[in-house]
Order: structure tokens, then C-alpha cells, then sequence
């Protein structure tokens, strides 16, 4: 006799997440009516690292590509964004056009980079980083280090350029949230992880593993150049050494890996521990930045699962898991 | 990836119990009050004073606190008295910080008004956030052009609305060295050490053309790249040009490497002028030069003997001096006087404005402010732009100290930009040792 085996599907616990998260979101979008200017600006910033770290994790926790050149798409959206304007193109649009225009990088950047393996992997990401902004700092727009300012977005009421950026934040990260649910618990989500745990044999039973990669590859730097965007929308003003900082990736690193690496909740509560941290102990400085790296050793050496592993312990019940599991039938 | 924990699920928690309990205990942002009225001026003061840039924020603690105690009583501007609140904030010598800090202040605190100051990095940051938030700000210390083109400024048109700046500028370097090369005798020979950079461009497209004009031949290495370790190829190329005079815009660390290099192959032996820019601001980068830097020359924009008096703190120049001293507990910087100037200009904004409340009013008051401050009169009227003030340099020469108790003095060697300010010793030939 068989027995018939079904793919595990969501738990009383995901589906209530998930209505909450929903209505989180919702909640953020009407929030701007009532909030103060400075909860604004703090939430788009959260939205912002929120939308890092759900790219990063994508890259690193489900297609076992660690990068720390994830900046790259960070600075070249604010490059392309500054070229638009410049070239008469109103900031809003140019905002979103020049998210878009950076796949037009990354795209043959994929081709060359994911054929390298881990570290080389890792350290080709942060050469290519630091060419490109040594690149976008011979354009005189820029004028090397001193950089350039989005002037044009002042021409609009300050109140609300802050609601719209906070709007196109909260949604983008809606976008990024639902895309990597679905594209994850989809067929794509089982050939990543199989090419994360092992390249080889993932290829062997006939995963075409460069396009499984490419796919998140591009859909983690959108998610990077959208944060981009975002920051140059509400900061304004354009440095390239800031904008292609290793600190970016830095902080991308923390968040992944002390929310909890290849989880799906695990970037989001690790944002929402960097923004806290950052938030209580900025004032003090190169003593802050220390204590994020201690805190991420801390967590690499002892909690490798981050705090969704710490939640779940050892019950395996992680909560909105883009593990399959198989259920076996009653009786 | 199933390793057990040591950190079980309780503990953390006690320990994030313990890490909220120190976070309370945390301080805030440190604060000056002059005095508490109905009616308040709020000034919020973003500056570096950590980080790589923390030496030019050593002053700002001391000259609230000075500009404070002055003004006790209040200030009164329209037959109103205000108390008035200095709010400081640090950008940690970090751009994105300063844009951050500068929103959160904005949106937290409410300022009247927002100042800043020292280098590009942190001007114009703070300057955009004003901008968009409509927030009247002053900021200084870094070169106009910076400044104003770096902000996406056009000439001739009105670009800001609502922020303001004062500062010297690239264009005056070269009346400047013009003048004080022209103290001792050379052969008008000069090398030109510039990287490539921002202000290095600026200054090769700008500077050398206008040297060249004045009757310098010109020597130049071209453009290398920041954090260079290695110039033979610089030195050799000046000591084959036979060089009088060298004149570097060095990312501040650089210098150091390229003299030490320059005295080891011979090049500093043979050059009767060392002009630096944008390095050698600080006596502490000449302690760390040791004996080799004395003689060396720099521009200053602002020294204890300038004639002048900044009215926001009531103290002359060599009082400012001496007050930093006191109160630092080191040799007296050149960010004692430009700091009290950045006091002098929003103090005699908020007066002129009728209504310090009133960020339009404050706004239209700088338009066509006129003031007497640490660094000499700062005239928005007159400015090269709308919205941006010149101030003088004058060129100074690093000396061994003869009086103490530091090891190094700065003499006021030319002064052709700042006529009022009385030169101090003759400039003299480089020489290693002093």
C-alpha cells in the first residue's frame, strides 16, 4: 500500500502573521494623515532598511550568494536619479525610472559575477562597488567627492514630498514582501535553496542554476536601488562615498544575520533591531558601530539562526518557513 | 546550521532588560540655555566633533557655553526679550548622519534657525536638509564654490531659498600665494602637488592658470589618486623641474607620507617654500611631522592676531585664544575664531530679522545682512553669489615655538586679502629643523 505524502501548507500561526503584517501595512500607509513630520522621516528610514534587508537576505539566505557589494545599486540609482533630473526629467519620475534604469547594469553584471563561487563571489561585488563609484566620480555632475544635491525636489511642499516618499516606501517594501513570498514558496524558491545548500548537486538533477541565480540576483538589486531612491529622496543630498559605502552592506549584513539568515520574517525584525539600535545608541559614535559588530559575532557564534532562531528554538515551527515540509496522511 | 545556544530564550530577555536599563540612563543631546522666557530662540548647531573631523567641533561646547553666559539675561530684538537655546548635535564627522541629524532636529526640536560648519561634507548636507525643510541655516568653513555649485547652484540666480553661507573661497589662493611667495627671493619655479579629487580639479582648472598669469612657471605633477603611498615620482619630477616653491592640496593624511619622502630623497633640502592647502590647519598635524615641520607654510582664515571681536561672545581674538586654551586645555585652532564668527553672523541675523520666530523674516534679514564678526565683516549684500559671504585669508608660516609651552607657533607671514591684520614675522626660507 502507498502512502500519499502532501506538501505542507501554511499553519493557523503563518495565516495570522500575515493578516497582521497586512494590516500593519495598511495602517502605515494612513498613518502620514496623522504623524508628526519626524515619524515620518523615522519610518522611511525603517521602510528603507526593512527593504535592504529583505534583498540582502533574499541573495544570502536563499541563494547562498553573500555579497558586499549590494552598495553598488544603492549609489547607482542615486547617480542615474541625478542624471535624469539634470536631463529635464521631473524628480518624481526620475525617482522611479532611475530604480529601474540600474537593471540595465546589473542585468550583464549577472552574466559575469555568478559564475564565480562564495568569496570570490563576495569580493568581485565589493571591486565592482568601488570601480563603479570611483567611475561615477569622474562624471563633473558629481564633482568627485564633494557630490550633488537633488535641489529640484525642494520645489515641492515639504510635507508632502514626506508623505509621498513614505507611501512609495511602505509600498515598495508591500511589493518586496509579497514578490519574495510568492516567488520563494514557488517553484524558484525550491531550486535556490538547493543551489544554496549545494551548487553542485542542485545542477546535477537539472536546475539551471544561473538562471535560478540571475533571477534573485536581479530582483535583490531592484530591492537595493529602490532603498536607493528612497534615501536620495529624503536625504537630498548625493556623495558618492556615502551612497557606494561598504556601510550599506555592513548594515545589511547585521540586519540578515541577527534577525535571522534565510528566514522570512528574519530581515524584518532584524530592520527593526538595527533602527532601535541605532535610534538608542547613535549618539555615541565609532562606539555604536563596535558595539553593531560585536553584537553580530555574538549572534554568528551563538545564535547562527538569529532571533527567529532563538524564537523557534529547536521545534523547527519557524513561522512563515520557505521550508517544504511533507505531511503524511491522517490514519 | 543546528547549533545549540548558550543564550537561552530568559536570558536574553534579562539581557535586553539590561540593555533597555543602560539606555535610559543614556544622556541626551547636550544643550546650553541662556535663559528661560515665554519668548525662546531656538539655534540648533550640527558640527562634527567625533570622528576624523572632531577637531574642528573642539570649540563649539566652549563658545556655546560662552555665548550663552553673555546673553543670560536674554536677547531682545523688537522690543521683545528671548531667552535663547543652543542645541548641539553631532554628525560624527558622517554625511548620511548629519542629513539624519539634521531632519531629526528640524522635526524634534523646531530651531529657528540651524547652523553648521567645516568642510563640504558637512555643510552641504545639513544646508539640503534646511533647504527642504524650509529652515533658515548658516554654515562656513568650506570653500563657496563647494558649497554653492556643489549644491546644484547656478550664477546669477537666486538657487536657495534658506540657506546661507560664509567662507573664503578657491579664487583666493591664488592673490594669496601671489602675494606671499613674492616675501623672499626664488625663481618663481613651483610644483604643483594636486590630487585627484573635488577640490583638486577645481583648483588645477582654476589656480594654475591664474599663477601662471601672476608669473609663476608652473610645474605640475598631475592628478594621483588619495591615499597615495608613494610620490618618488612627484619628488623626482620637482627636483628635475629645480623647484622653489611647492604647492600642495593634499587629502590632510597625505602630507605627512609625501614631506617625509620628499626630506628622505632630497626634495625638501632643496625647496625654499612648502605652501600647503586643506592640511597642516591643526599645530597637532605639525607635532606629528616632528621637526620637519617647521617653516612649512599654510593659509588661515582665522588667527589669534586678527584685529577683530566676535560680538556673540564679547571676546577679542586673542581672548577667543585664550579662552580655548583654558577651556580646551590645548593650543588655541583656527575653528576658535571661525566658530564665534558662525555665533557673530546668527546673532546679528535674529536681530536683524525683527522677529527671530519668523524663519522668513530671519531668511529676508540675511539677504542683505552686513556684520562684524571674529573672522572680519561678513556682507551677504556684496557676496559672489546670492546667499553667499566671502572672508579673508591671510598666509601664515608654522614656527618653532620660542615662548612655549607648545612646540609649534603660527606666524602671519602675508596679508594682502586682509589688509587690517597685522603681519607678524617675515616669512622665512624652508628649512629642515627650523
Amino acid at each position: 500500500m502507498t502512502t500519499r505524502y502532501r506538501l505542507g501548507g501554511l499553519s493557523r500561526l503563518d495565516t495570522t502573521l500575515m493578516a497582521a503584517g497586512a494590516v500593519l501595512l495598511a495602517l502605515l500607509l494612513v498613518l502620514p494623515l496623522v504623524a508628526s513630520p519626524l515619524v515620518v522621516d523615522k519610518l522611511t528610514l525603517l521602510m528603507i532598511y526593512v527593504l535592504l534587508a529583505v534583498s540582502w537576505n533574499l541573495l544570502a539566505g536563499f541563494a547562498g550568494l553573500v555579497s558586499v557589494g549590494q552598495q553598488t545599486f544603492v549609489g547607482l540609482s542615486g547617480y542615474f536619479v541625478l542624471r535624469l533630473v539634470e536631463a529635464g526629467i521631473a524628480p518624481l519620475p526620475a525617482l522611479a525610472a532611475g530604480s529601474a534604469a540600474v537593471l540595465v547594469v546589473a542585468w550583464p553584471l549577472s552574466w559575469i559575477v555568478l559564475r564565480l563561487r562564495a568569496a570570490e563571489f563576495a569580493v568581485a561585488m565589493w571591486v565592482i562597488a568601488e570601480t563603479i563609484r570611483s567611475l561615477v566620480m569622474f562624471d563633473p555632475l558629481v564633482q568627485g567627492e564633494t557630490g550633488r544635491s537633488l535641489m529640484t525636489l525642494n520645489a515641492m511642499d515639504a510635507d508632502l514630498r514626506r508623505t509621498i516618499v513614505l507611501l512609495a516606501a511602505v509600498l515598495a517594501v508591500s511589493v518586496a514582501l509579497v514578490t519574495s513570498y510568492r516567488l520563494l514558496r514557488g517553484r524558484l524558491g525550491g531550486e535556490s535553496q538547493a543551489i544554496r545548500d549545494d551548487e553542485e548537486a542542485a545542477g546535477s538533477i537539472g536546475i539551471d542554476t544561473l538562471r535560478v541565480k540571475r533571477t534573485i540576483f536581479l530582483v535583490s538589486a531592484l530591492g537595493c536601488t529602490v532603498a536607493g531612491s528612497l534615501w536620495l529622496a529624503s536625504a537630498i543630498t548625493y556623495q558618492p562615498r556615502t551612497a557606494f559605502g561598504i556601510n550599506w552592506s555592513v548594515f545589511m549584513l547585521f540586519m540578515v544575520l541577527v534577525g535571522g539568515l534565510g528566514s522570512f520574517t528574519g530581515p524584518v525584525i532584524g530592520a527593526l533591531l538595527l533602527f532601535a539600535i541605532q535610534e538608542v545608541f547613535g549618539d555615541y559614535g565609532s562606539w555604536y558601530l563596535a558595539g553593531l559588530g560585536v553584537v553580530a559575532i555574538l549572534f554568528a557564534l551563538y545564535a547562527p539562526g538569529g532571533v527567529v532562531g532563538l524564537i523557534t528554538g529547536r521545534s523547527l515551527r519557524e513561522p512563515l518557513s520557505m521550508r517544504k515540509t511533507l505531511v503524511a496522511p491522517r490514519g | 546550521m543546528t547549533r545549540n545556544t548558550n543564550i537561552t530564550r530568559r536570558r536574553f530577555g534579562a539581557l535586553a532588560g539590561a540593555i533597555g536599563a543602560g539606555v535610559l540612563a543614556a544622556g541626551v543631546a547636550p544643550r546650553a540655555f541662556a535663559a528661560s522666557h515665554a519668548d525662546m530662540i531656538r539655534i540648533g548647531w550640527v558640527g562634527p566633533r567625533s570622528g576624523p573631523l572632531g577637531i574642528f567641533g573642539e570649540a563649539d561646547a566652549w563658545l556655546t557655553d560662552t555665548f550663552a553666559a553673555r546673553h543670560a539675561e536674554g536677547i531682545e530684538i523688537g522690543g521683545k526679550t528671548y531667552g535663547v537655546e543652543v542645541i548641539l548635535v553631532d554628525t560624527q564627522s558622517d554625511p548620511v548622519r548629519a542629513s539624519q541629524e539634521t531632519r531629526n532636529l528640524i522635526n524634534g526640536q523646531s530651531p529657528d534657525i540651524v547652523i553648521s560648519s567645516s568642510t563640504p561634507e558637512t555643510t552641504n548636507p545639513v544646508a539640503d536638509a534646511c533647504e527642504a525643510a524650509g529652515v533658515p541655516s548658516i554654515t562656513t568653513i568650506a570653500p563657496w564654490e563647494s558649497f554653492f555649485f556643489g549644491r546644484g547652484g547656478k550664477p546669477g540666480e537666486r538657487s536657495f531659498k534658506w540657506t546661507y553661507h560664509f567662507s573664503f573661497g578657491a579664487g583666493d589662493f591664488a592673490p594669496l600665494y601671489a602675494d606671499g611667495w613674492s616675501k623672499i627671493d626664488t625663481n618663481r619655479k613651483v610644483g604643483m602637488l594636486v590630487p585627484n579629487d573635488a577640490d583638486g580639479n577645481a583648483i588645477r582648472a582654476g589656480l594654475i592658470p591664474a599663477l601662471e598669469a601672476a608669473g609663476f612657471e608652473v610645474f605640475d605633477a598631475g592628478p594621483y589618486e588619495n591615499m597615495t603611498a608613494d610620490f618618488s615620482n612627484q619628488i623626482n619630477y620637482f627636483k628635475q623641474s629645480g623647484v622653489d616653491i611647492i604647492n600642495a592640496f593634499p587629502f590632510p593624511p597625505d602630507f605627512p607620507v609625501f614631506w617625509r619622502q620628499a626630506a628622505q630623497l632630497g626634495l625638501a633640502q632643496q625647496v625654499r617654500i612648502m605652501q600647503m592647502a586643506k592640511a597642516g590647519l591643526f599645530a597637532a598635524e605639525m607635532e606629528a611631522l616632528g621637526t620637519l615641520g617647521y617653516g612649512l607654510c599654510t593659509g588661515a582664515y582665522w588667527h589669534r592676531d586678527f584685529p577683530t571681536t566676535s560680538p556673540a561672545t564679547g571676546l577679542s581674538s586673542a581672548e577667543l585664544a585664550q579662552g580655548f586654551e583654558a577651556a580646551i586645555g590645548k593650543q588655541w585652532t583656527q575653528q576658535a575664531g571661525a566658530q564665534a564668527a558662525l555665533l557673530d553672523v546668527t546673532l546679528a541675523a535674529l536681530v536683524a530679522s525683527g522677529n527671530p520666530n519668523d524663519k522668513a523674516a530671519v531668511a529676508a534679514a540675511l539677504d542683505t545682512l552686513t556684520t562684524e564678526t571674529a573672522v572680519g565683516t561678513v556682507d551677504f549684500a556684496r557676496g559672489p553669489m546670492p546667499g553667499i559671504a566671502t572672508t579673508p585669508l591671510v598666509n601664515c608660516q608654522w614656527v618653532k615655538s620660542e615662548s612655549g609651552p607648545h612646540d609649534f607657533a603660527l606666524d602671519i607671514t602675508a596679508n594682502a586679502l586682509a589688509p587690517d591684520v597685522p603681519i607678524s614675522a617675515d616669512l622665512k626660507p624652508y628649512r629642515i629643523g627650523g
